[in-house]
């Protein structure tokens, strides 16, 4: 359970919008036949019921008034009947609804699910993941008891509501009528308890994820409490949470025990009144004893569905909230799509130009200022600068991750708009600084979800990174399991993982963010000569951070406030004492023993 | 309890005064006498309902008095704890202690004993007054009746198990969402968005077919009552018809016989629920018992013990250590002196991370023996001990919570001038003066993401902070970029004058001015000295140093 899950937004807002509703029952659209069927189902059920309460009422007055034994058993074998049908009957049409609300639960969570993977990446800069995480999960969730009991429930409870009514006016509509008076009674305590309770357990749920968050950060976070003293502080924070959370269910507890036994006395006074008035029509003949029981039995069928309405209100309202964010992220376009005539590329030699461009993540505060620079088939490329130049960026437009804004961004001499994003992408190979790792095993790691890469491939690919020597502590080899995020797993062995993986795609193109962190050197000599491996061949772009990868480069590009300042090797770059100067003596030189940098600043001085 | 009872014998009297009701309508003129029973009907219902309000009052109150006690001392026992159980156990299980094992240890002494009370007051009044109206129909009506506890118990159970199964594919579906939304740069420059979202549909479609699972019994539910309460009818129909038509019983008893059985309907489905509920209850509690009677691997010193003041003397006396049956640190013989810096340096997994958590007593020493100012680390005051030891992680844990009540964590008030000067000192105070809200900027879950090296940074700040003796850096620079850890590196020194420290890296270049270095293989240490003392030595630290010249060397020549 992530820590997101505690953090949920409130469930607030209208209880019913005519245009989210519109919108919900579009997803029943494909489901026509079987809403049909359900309401018919109900439809049935809910007769049968009905027709109980008569064969009741007939044997009573008809047969055990007359003394008819066989009669009876007659009643007896058709109640016994109607038993039977209307258990099978009501069963189907159950499932048939849950059905419903699972299948349209499924259709909108896929809906979704397509579209995030659409959604623009500055989409997920900006939102947060565990907010799209509960559109996918408990917000579809919230709206499978509107599909299932809900909209067919609806339409049956009228129904139902309609024949007690009728039924009973038939039977004596004096009765009728006094039993109706309750009715006001009644939904007035139900609609003051929902709004007292509604409130009240506002407060009970914010509290209770303020509670659960609160536990779950400090058990992760544990030891800092224990080194740094903090139990006593820690708990009596808790404590606090914890009590309030109480308080919150001693009101609750107040209105649930108030409401209960008030509906149950309205109930009672009721049944008195019923009582009274059917005693004196039976003694005037106005009404049998067997309509005074079968009109008991309508009167406890008849509150049940008004009961029912508080929660339908709470399902209708926690659906409309929880939809109306669905919505909104649907609503959301998606941002980057294949043009209309974009072109397939392939057979890529591996020539990048950037000219002329411009970005922008936020309108006007440009990040890339009409950039300039050119790779060829085959290069190593090293970009450099400091932090904010727009390393980054650069790697994010050639993957289309964003769209630039002015200027051209060539592969091979094509523009990479008019390509389809699928196939540029086939021919780039990406590998980041901070490694991400999927649940699953080494395998699943490198070759993602592309069942092309065999398992031979695979293990060629770990071989040739060198992650032999972890691969034979394992038992299960390429079948170890990786645990989320590659928990248990080095930083280093991470990195060469990630380094298989864009091997085992193999693309002509590689882009690499190298990783600035510190590992041992063992580790970090592995890695050198795996980088060395994944780099033969292959046009590259690496982000750089260490000096060795710079100076391996064919071509050191300098960006400096999205603009490119210097081009060349790093001993030319050296001597002309630019920003690529001053970069390196404030941040590579560091990288080297003191005693070493002197002669080397003699050296490329001179 | 009287509450209860009184709550549902008075219930259960007014099917009776039905009876009498009808019987009266049966016989004679309504009279005033009729009015009076009814009246009489509806008393007995408020007063019931009287009563009713406080069992519910008083049995769901001490229920949620119990779920607090219960919560409070799981969590305080939690905190007692040490990292071994946490090793050992994962967040997201103790967790579901915390919630749903302790929410079915509610349900069972709230709603399930009520209704349980509630149950058992039911059916000891209805059943004798059912007798007295009708010996043969009472029988007849109760045998199919008490089928409905076990039948509705064993349902519940079985609806238990397949939510559970929800459950667990529920969490699937939104760590396999979690994941996607994660790793979405991944996903995307490896083109895998096709085959991701296959993947996600079949668990979806899973999650859809184990709902189905649990439909199939659940919507058993419904009809079963219905026909229950209908079958009911049926009885009472039949033989209580024959009853009446053999001027056994009288009409009236008849109707009081339906309100009956339609009064005791509810609680019997009810007691079966319970009995669901009682099972579940016992397992739950059992798992939260399991983690409070786990004993803190780390004895309790919170009164007794050593108190200090510290001076910083620390000695290791031939210590072994061993985790989980592996041997970790071997004969460890070492002394600092206090305010002395050491340098320690080894390859990963060598147990320099262990060899320094021993020293805030975060682990159970195996043997030998570790000594503080001279007075064994088991003779500490545990509180004492940990307040003057500073400890920053390579990979820190802060809250999410301001930058300020991070930095000042270890301190029982936030003095502003002790923030600043530690976050000066870790040179975190420009990162910080360029956040929005300075240091009352939130972070974490609802505020903004740190950078590793600024997490890194507040860890140490917040390790300053507590004016510590012994200030312990575990490669806590790592993810600081080279510039800004020389800066670190100048700015501590002031904070190191008359403090122990140990300082953990894998760059010899943070280490170098180390009053001692320490190389550790393997969980020993082979060698110790000053830079030129093992530069002399021309050992593992000697090489370790020259290859990381030898590298950056061969590298400016090529």
């Amino acid at each position: 359970m992530s820590a997101e899950n505690y953090h949920q937004e409130e469930a607030l807002g209208k209880a019913y919008d005519a245009r989210l509703m519109k919108r919900l029952l579009t997803y029943l659209h494909p489901y026509k036949k079987q809403v049909a069927l359900g309401v018919t189902l109900l439809l049935l059920a809910s007769a049968l019921q009905i027709a109980m309460v008569f064969l009741l009422k007939v044997g009573i007055d008809k047969y055990i008034a007359s003394q008819d034994g066989p009669g009876l058993a007659l009643i007896a074998g058709a109640f016994a009947a109607a038993i039977l049908v209307g258990f099978f009957i009501e069963y189907a049409q159950l499932y048939l609804t849950t059905w419903l609300g699972q299948r349209v639960q499924d259709d909108l969570r896929m809906q979704i699910f397509r579209h995030v993977q659409n959604l623009h990446m500055g989409y997920f800069d900006r939102t947060p993941v565990g907010r799209i995480v509960t559109r996918l999960t408990n917000d579809v969730n919230a709206l499978n008891e509107m599909f299932s009991s809900g909209v067919v429930t609806v339409i049956g409870d009228i129904f139902m509501l309609s024949l007690i009514v009728s039924a009973m006016l038939y039977l004596n509509w004096t009765l009728a009528l006094i039993t109706f008076a309750a009715l006001p009674l009644l939904v007035g305590a139900t609609l003051i308890f929902r709004a007292k309770v509604r409130d009240v357990y506002r407060i009970v749920r914010t509290k209770l994820a303020q509670l659960n968050a609160f536990m779950q950060e400090h058990i992760t976070g544990m030891t800092i409490v224990q080194l740094f003293n903090r139990e006593m502080p820690t708990f009596t924070k808790f404590d606090g949470i914890n009590h309030d959370l109480r308080s919150a269910h001693f009101r609750s507890i107040y209105y649930y025990a108030f409401f209960f036994p008030a509906v149950e006395i309205i109930g009672a006074i009721s049944a008195g009144l019923l009582l009274y008035y059917g005693g004196l029509k039976i003694y005037q003949s106005a009404l049998t004893f067997g309509g005074l029981v079968a009109f008991l039995q309508l009167v406890e069928k008849f509150y049940r569905p008004i009961r029912d309405l508080s929660e339908k209100y709470n399902i209708l309202q926690a659906s409309m909230a929880s939809s109306e964010r669905i919505f909104k992220l649907l609503d959301t376009p998606p941002a980057i799509t294949d043009q209309p005539e974009a072109m397939a590329l392939s057979n890529v030699k591996g020539k990048i130009d950037f000219e002329n461009v411009w970005f922008a993540y936020v309108e006007n505060e440009w990040v890339l200022r009409d950039l300039s620079f050119s790779v060829n088939p085959g290069e190593r490329v090293a970009i450099v600068g400091a932090t904010g130049a727009g390393k980054t960026t650069v790697i994010s437009l050639l993957f289309r991750f964003y769209e630039k804004q002015k200027g051209s961004i060539r592969i091979d001499g094509v523009d990479v708009a008019e390509v389809k994003i699928n196939d540029l992408r086939s021919h780039l190979g990406l590998v980041l600084q901070d490694v991400f790792l999927f649940t699953g095993d080494f395998a699943g790691n490198v070759r993602l979800r592309n069942n092309d890469i065999s398992d031979e491939a695979v293990r060629q690919a770990l071989h040739r990174v060198g992650y032999d020597r972890f691969l034979q502590k394992e038992e299960k080899r390429i079948h170890t399991e990786v645990k989320e995020r590659g928990a248990t797993l080095s930083t280093g062995q991470k990195q060469l993982l990630s380094f298989a993986r864009a091997l085992a795609f193999n693309p002509q193109i590689l882009i690499l963010d190298e990783a600035t962190s510190s590992i041992d050197t063992e580790t970090e000599q592995l890695i050198q000569k795996a980088l060395e491996e994944l780099l033969k061949g292959r046009t590259s772009i690496i982000i750089a951070h260490r000096l060795s990868t710079i100076e391996k480069a064919d071509k050191i590009i300098v960006l400096h406030h999205g603009q490119v300042r210097e081009i060349g090797r790093h001993a030319e770059l050296l001597k002309k004492r630019g920003i690529y100067f001053k970069l390196y003596e404030m941040q590579y030189k560091s990288q080297l023993p003191e005693s070493k940098t002197e002669t080397l600043e003699a050296r490329t001085a001179s | 309890m009287v509450c209860v009872v009184l709550n549902n014998g008075l219930s259960m009297l007014i099917p009776y005064v039905f009876k009498l009701i009808l019987d009266f309508i049966e016989q004679s003129a309504p009279s005033e006498i009729l009015f009076e029973y009814i009246l009489l009907s509806v008393v007995l219902a408020v007063v019931a309902g009287f009563f009713s309000f406080f069992t519910r009052r008083t049995i769901i109150w001490m229920s949620r008095k119990v779920e607090y006690g219960l919560r409070g001392e799981l969590f305080a026992h939690l905190l007692k704890l040490t990292p071994s159980f946490y090793h050992n156990h994962r967040t997201g299980d103790i967790m579901a202690r915390a919630t749903n094992d302790l929410e079915a240890v509610r349900m069972m002494v709230g709603p399930g004993m009520m209704h349980m009370a509630n149950t058992i007051v039911t059916l000891a009044v209805a059943v004798p007054l059912m007798i007295i109206l009708s010996p043969k129909l009472t029988l007849y009506a109760l045998i199919p009746i008490m089928l409905l506890p076990p039948v509705i118990a064993k349902f519940s159970n079985r609806v238990y198990r397949r939510s559970v199964r929800i459950q667990e594919e529920f969490s699937s579906l939104t760590a396999a969402a979690q994941e996607n939304l994660s790793g979405v740069r991944v996903i995307r420059a490896y083109g895998q968005e096709k085959a991701e979202t296959d993947n996600f549909a079949k668990m979806s479609h899973k999650y859809l077919s184990v709902n189905m699972d649990l439909a199939k019994v659940q919507a058993l539910f419904m009809p079963l009552v219905t026909a229950a309460a209908a079958l009911l009818n049926l009885v009472v129909l039949y033989f209580g018809g024959l009853e009446v038509m053999a001027g056994r019983i009288s009409i009236g008893t008849l109707v009081a016989f339906f309100a009956y059985l339609s009064m005791m309907l509810w609680p019997l489905i009810a007691m079966g629920w319970v009995i669901s509920l009682y099972q579940r209850g016992v397992a739950s509690l059992e798992r939260i018992d399991e983690v409070i009677n786990t004993k803190p691997a780390v004895g309790d010193g919170v009164t007794a013990g050593y108190n200090g003041p510290m001076k910083g003397k620390i000695e290791f006396d031939h210590l072994d250590f061993a985790y989980n049956g592996k041997k970790i640190l071997e004969k460890i013989n070492l002394t600092i002196n206090p305010g002395e810096t050491i340098g320690l340096v080894g390859p990963t997994g060598s147990g320099k991370t262990t060899l320094v958590s021993l020293l805030p007593r975060l682990f159970p020493i195996n043997r030998g023996q570790l000594f503080i100012d001279g007075v064994d680390i088991n003779d500490w005051n545990l509180q004492a001990l940990r307040r003057q030891i500073g400890y920053a992680t390579q990979e820190p844990f802060l809250f999410s919570d301001s930058v300020r009540a991070n930095i000042a964590f270890g301190s029982d008030d936030i003095i502003e001038s002790r923030v600043l000067a530690s976050s000066q000192a870790a040179a975190l105070d420009k990162d910080v003066d360029s956040f929005p809200r300075g240091y009352s900027t939130l972070i974490g879950e609802r505020g903004i993401t740190l950078s590793g090296g600024q997490k890194q940074r507040t860890a140490i700040a917040r390790a300053i902070l507590v004016e510590p003796k012994i200030l312990i850096l575990d490669d806590a620079t790592s993810a600081v970029d080279t510039q800004t850890e020389d800066e670190i590196n100048q700015r501590i020194k002031k904070v190191l004058e008359n403090r122990t420290a140990i300082i953990i890296s894998h760059r010899v270049s943070a280490v170098k001015d180390a009053d001692v270095i320490i190389y550790l293989k393997d969980g020993r240490i082979v060698e110790k000295g000053s830079h030129e003392e093992l530069m002399a030595l021309d050992g593992y630290y000697a090489e370790l140093y020259r290859r990381q010249l030898l590298e950056r060397e061969l590298e400016v020549l090529a």
